[in-house]
């Protein structure tokens, strides 16, 4: 068998590493940091739990950034494609910065909190230091940008999320998706936000370091609530058809390209006054090079990250940009680009091993989406 | 009495009468994870030693497997191909992958006896 384990270079702990370890994760470097790929019951039951119930993630290696200072909100729109005039006091908008060419450079959530000098944003842990050097060189010095590293994530996903946080932090109930409050608990706060990264209902609480053990292992007392890892995280979100950084999505990819054009501004956009707005209205106007879709390879093998995509007549028309077994459907499942002149595809061969597998294509995402919506 | 090879990559063989059963050790299926699909290789085909003659996917990622021995396939655990999480439950036993002719039994003396292999994956963990 090929090589099963990578050495590592130099990689970061989360203050979970140890916690970790005692619950038996099997432990991997992702973005800089050792995190559980999974934990005893394997990635197929950790996932399939997360759709029925509600699992812990340890998503600490994410970037949390503060931003202060008068008018921020102002001067973020410089940079992002939003308007705050759509997201109200303690809401929270998905987004991407991009480059002057209009690729992305990373995506995230940014909160609109209830001080008005003050923004908060979670970033990829690939992408933290970069967007630190974007932000700093598109902020003047009356901002302070502040990486949150005194404070720890940890994601609970799944239609079980509410019931179990609630017994433990009440208030929550309340809360509407895409939205985040402070709150104090026991001696500490905590910045809980309803959000999540899997396609499910659920929650990412930011707890300082030194009680996120004490947290977690409070949310497991729980009997909804396990731990799952970095493995279901993936298929997870795969499944609810979200883009990876690194791999879906890139700075060789556009908004557009990627499906994203929904998180983007309308009038923003037609008025392209932000930081690769040219850009993307030009694309808008003259059509994207290629789009993301999803796909439906025949029988049983899975067409991973990389995997070539050829019409009926041979030709190569596009890659798989993520690619897996999907735990709920039973079945192996991709996204990747087409050419978009060849978007009318309905059957397309993905080139496994030498094998040209004939491959449905799909509309993303792959299973529905099962977000929280309030009853007024 | 059937002999045990191990492979340093986590294949066994168990060779009796000249015909070997070829499989993934348990610490390999383990490290693995949930497996969703093997890809085998046709009876008839040969292979010389340390060749890849099938895949093993996990959730996580792709595996190939290589021949423990020169060969030819003999039978493939065709069972598997609907149920490739046998591997996981039984990996010594109905999760085996294919049988084979050994036509080299002189080269079972380059693999690992079953204590050398423990001593290689309890170096490991």
């Amino acid at each position: 068998m090929s090589e099963l384990l990578n050495e590592n270079v130099y990689v970061e702990k989360t203050s979970l590493f140890d916690f970790h370890n005692k619950m038996n994760a099997k432990m991997v470097s992702f973005g800089g940091y050792y995190l559980p790929i999974n934990y005893a019951g394997g990635i197929i039951s950790e996932h399939k739990h997360t759709r029925s119930k509600a699992s812990i993630f340890d998503v600490s290696h994410m970037g949390q950034i503060e931003i202060n200072g008068p008018f921020v909100m102002e001067a973020m729109e410089k940079i992002l494609p939003i308007s705050f005039s759509r997201v109200l006091p303690g809401k929270i908008k998905y987004t991407q910065f991009i480059n002057s060419e209009g690729r992305i450079i990373d995506d995230l959530m940014i909160h609109r909190t209830n001080n008005e000098n003050s923004v908060w944003l979670v970033v990829n842990a690939a992408c933290k230091e970069k967007d630190m050097r974007h932000l700093k060189k598109n902020l003047n010095k009356n901002f302070t940008i502040n990486l949150r590293d005194d404070l720890s994530l940890i994601a609970l996903q799944g239609p079980k999320s509410e019931l179990a946080l609630s017994r433990v932090i009440p208030c929550i109930s309340s809360m509407e998706f895409m939205s985040s409050i402070w709150v104090n608990y026991k001696n500490y706060k905590v910045l809980i936000s309803r959000c999540g990264y899997t396609g499910e209902d659920g929650f990412e609480i930011s707890i300082p370091n030194k009680n996120v053990t004490s947290f977690t292992e409070i949310l497991l007392k729980n009997p909804e609530v396990k731990l799952a890892g970095l493995g279901a995280r993936d298929s997870l979100r795969l499944e609810a058809g979200l883009c990876l950084y690194g791999h879906d999505i890139s700075q060789e990819i556009t908004p557009l390209e990627a499906g994203l054009k929904w998180s983007l501004d309308k009038e923003r956009l037609n008025n392209a006054d932000f930081i690769g707005g040219y850009a993307i209205k030009d694309e808008l106007i003259n059509g994207s090079k290629r789009n993301l879709l999803g796909f439906l390879p025949k029988g049983r093998a899975p067409a991973r990250e990389g995997t070539l995509i050829y019409d009926s007549q041979d030709n190569l028309i596009g890659e798989v940009t993520s690619g897996g077994f999907s735990p709920s459907l039973s079945i192996p499942i991709s996204m990747g680009y087409i050419n978009s002149s060849l978007l009318d595809q309905k059957e397309v061969f993905l080139d496994v091993r030498g094998k040209k597998i004939p491959t449905e294509v799909v509309r993303l995402p792959f299973l529905s989406h099962n977000y929280f919506k309030k009853v007024n | 009495m059937a002999d045990i090879f191990y492979t340093k990559d986590h294949e066994w063989i168990k060779v009796d009468n000249g015909e070997g059963v070829v499989g993934i050790t348990a610490y390999a299926s383990e490290q693995l994870g949930d497996i969703v699909f093997v890809e085998l290789p046709q009876k008839g085909m040969s292979f010389d030693q340390g060749k890849d003659v099938a895949v093993i996917e996990s959730v996580k990622a792709a595996s190939e497997i290589y021949t423990p021995a020169t060969g030819e396939i003999l039978e493939i655990n065709s069972s598997l191909e609907e149920r490739p999480e046998v591997i996981n439950n039984d990996p010594l036993g109905s999760g085996w992958l294919y049988k084979m002719r050994v036509l080299k039994p002189e080269e079972l003396k380059s693999l690992m006896s079953e204590e050398d292999y423990n001593k290689l994956i309890g170096a490991k963990s």
